[in-house]
């Protein structure tokens, strides 16, 4: 199957199920280098699931998935191309006690690194870069379950960003965020996009997927792809968002005024009764 | 959006009715508390393997195995004096390691109090004959059982205070990366990961405690209590199985591929040196005790 020249990441008529229970239903999509995507869907929509089929960790029932190319299957998954994979993906979960799994936060930075390969004093190095990036350098020795909510994100984040990943895949990355660490994240998310990197984003948060993203993915509660297409033009298509249950009107009151108005990118007040 | 209609019994604010009596918690509750607590307690708080001391600067490969000498030849004496002597030998290393005979007192007592209920029947002479010391109740307590288990409550208490030195001494980072290099790294992540997710598991198990105590006013009957103890221990082996799949798929996102890649260790020093010697010593000495 040939795939477009430029694309690093894609899926052809992908499904996928969890026992009975369909997760992702026929969904296509193509991701350029250097290119920000945003996958919005209400919960159970798959987001989390096509993340995870992206980065290889778990197979279509139909369909087939592409890093660079290649189709990503179990039995390619081994040698060159393996390495290449985890060393090109980068992943986040959504919840970083699951992937904060190493006794110190430096052992958590230098754990990427030194699977793929790089050796202790490029493991070592990285880890500092990353602990002196994020501000972080008094955690070092800390065990990472010991941390605020707030702290392990970001040990999180620098354990993903330690293997120099050139797409990285953030599943929910301001879930429990305080403002300004949500801001903090933005600001990073665009440095990096900045220098190249591919970002694709599974998430609810429409602020970020508005600032950061030029393409939105919106999957619906049928697991099925509802719109691909310029973020612009998504997120201002309000009966699409509705649909998919991504924003949600509601109506209160002020004096003999009834207000009613969604929330996200149309809360505003001017959809008078 | 459909509007949302509240049931009339919504709209109000209503009393408790007066009947109602405030209740405690049961005891399946109050000891899944105590036990998250006193797990925290154990392991988490206090970091004594931050100071300065003597068993802290030692090499974490050579500190375990040191302390496994000891705690074997505490496991093969066949003297009180010897492990008596063990006992003392702890207490001391708490001194020059700063962190004093209370905390690892704290540490070791539990053990000490559970062994000392399992070796109550032994005192009888039902179980160890001998001569009759006591009679409670019509049961004769025997010489040769009151020996028999203050000989095992001193070998229970030598051996737990040495390992609990050990775990006092040593950052959990380097326990399980000195590990990692007596047997294979395989099974130091695996018991690692059961250590670092027990956690998460008993704050889960406290969690659920919690909520259950924050919509309960008058106590709940023995039975509710067992209800909702199986209902929560079916929750948390669910939690289990889901943690342990997301943290493998966290761990093969990151490039692990079975074999798990560490950084080399520093060479052993003289004071590491002088500490396997001294271990080796007191092994040697167990097997004529």
């Amino acid at each position: 199957m040939s795939r477009v020249a430029e694309e690093v990441l894609g899926a052809e008529g992908v499904s996928f199920s969890y026992g009975p229970a369909p997760a992702l239903s026929n969904v296509s999509l193509s991701v350029a280098k250097g290119e920000c995507l945003a996958i919005l869907g209400a919960n159970g929509s798959g987001k989390s699931t096509l993340l995870k089929l992206l980065d290889g960790l778990i197979f279509p029932s139909a369909g087939c998935v592409f890093f660079e190319g290649r189709p990503i299957t179990e039995e390619a998954l081994k040698g060159e191309f393996l390495v290449r994979l985890r060393s090109g993906l980068g992943f986040l979960f959504p919840e970083p006690d699951v992937q904060l799994f190493c006794p110190t936060v430096f052992d958590e930075l230098a754990f990427g690194p030194l699977q793929l390969g790089l050796g202790a004093e490029e493991a070592a190095k990285r880890a500092g870069d990353l602990l002196r990036m994020l501000g972080i350098e008094a955690l070092r020795d800390r065990p990472p379950y010991s941390l605020s909510g707030g702290e392990k994100k970001k040990v999180a984040i620098a354990s993903v960003l330690a293997i120099n990943p050139g797409v990285l895949l953030l599943d929910e990355p301001t879930n429990g965020l305080d403002p300004r660490s949500q801001v903090w994240l933005y600001e990073l998310l665009l440095s990096l996009r900045g220098h190249g990197k591919t970002v694709i984003i599974a998430t609810h948060d429409l602020s970020l997927a508005g600032d950061l993203s030029e393409r939105v993915l919106v999957l619906d509660e049928s697991h099925a792809v509802a719109a691909d297409g310029p973020a612009g033009e998504i997120l201002k298509d309000k009966g699409l968002l509705l649909k998919a249950n991504i924003i949600h009107e509601h109506e209160h009151r002020h004096g003999d005024v009834v207000h009613r108005h969604s929330h996200g990118p149309f809360s505003t007040h001017d959809e008078h009764d | 959006m459909a509007e949302v209609i509240l049931p009339e019994w919504l709209k109000g604010r209503e009393e408790a009715p007066a009947s109602l009596r405030a209740g405690s918690a049961g005891f399946i509750e109050r000891s899944l508390v105590n036990f998250a607590s006193t797990m925290k307690r154990l392991y988490v708080d206090g970091d004594y393997s931050s100071k300065k001391g003597a068993l802290q600067a030692i090499e974490p490969r050579a500190k375990l195995a040191g302390f496994f000498f000891i705690i074997i030849a505490a496991s093969l004496a066949h003297s009180a004096v010897f492990l008596g002597g063990v006992l003392v030998l702890a207490f001391a290393l708490s001194f020059v390691s700063r962190i004093g005979p209370g905390p690892l007192a704290k540490r070791t007592f539990p053990a000490f109090v559970f062994t000392s209920v399992i070796v109550i029947p032994v005192i009888f002479g039902a179980v160890t004959p001998g001569r009759e010391v006591l009679d409670v109740f019509g049961a004769s307590v025997t010489g040769e059982g009151l020996r028999s288990a203050g000989f095992f409550l001193v070998r229970v208490a030598a051996m737990v205070s040495t390992a609990m030195l050990l775990s006092l001494t040593t950052r959990e980072a380097d326990f399980f990366r000195g590990l990692g290099r007596f047997v294979p790294s395989f099974f130091a992540t695996a018991l690692f990961l059961t250590f670092r997710y027990a956690f998460v598991l008993i704050k889960t198990a406290e969690d659920s405690a919690l909520a259950m105590k924050a919509r309960t006013i008058a106590g709940a009957r023995a039975v509710e209590s067992r209800t909702w103890f199986a209902g929560r221990a079916a929750l948390l082996l669910k939690k289990a199985y889901g943690v342990a799949e997301e943290v493998g798929m966290a761990m093969v996102s990151r490039g692990f591929d079975g074999k798990l890649k560490g950084a080399a260790a520093r060479a052993l020093r003289g004071r590491d040196y002088i500490w396997l010697g001294f271990a080796s010593f007191v092994l040697f000495l167990s097997f004529g005790a």
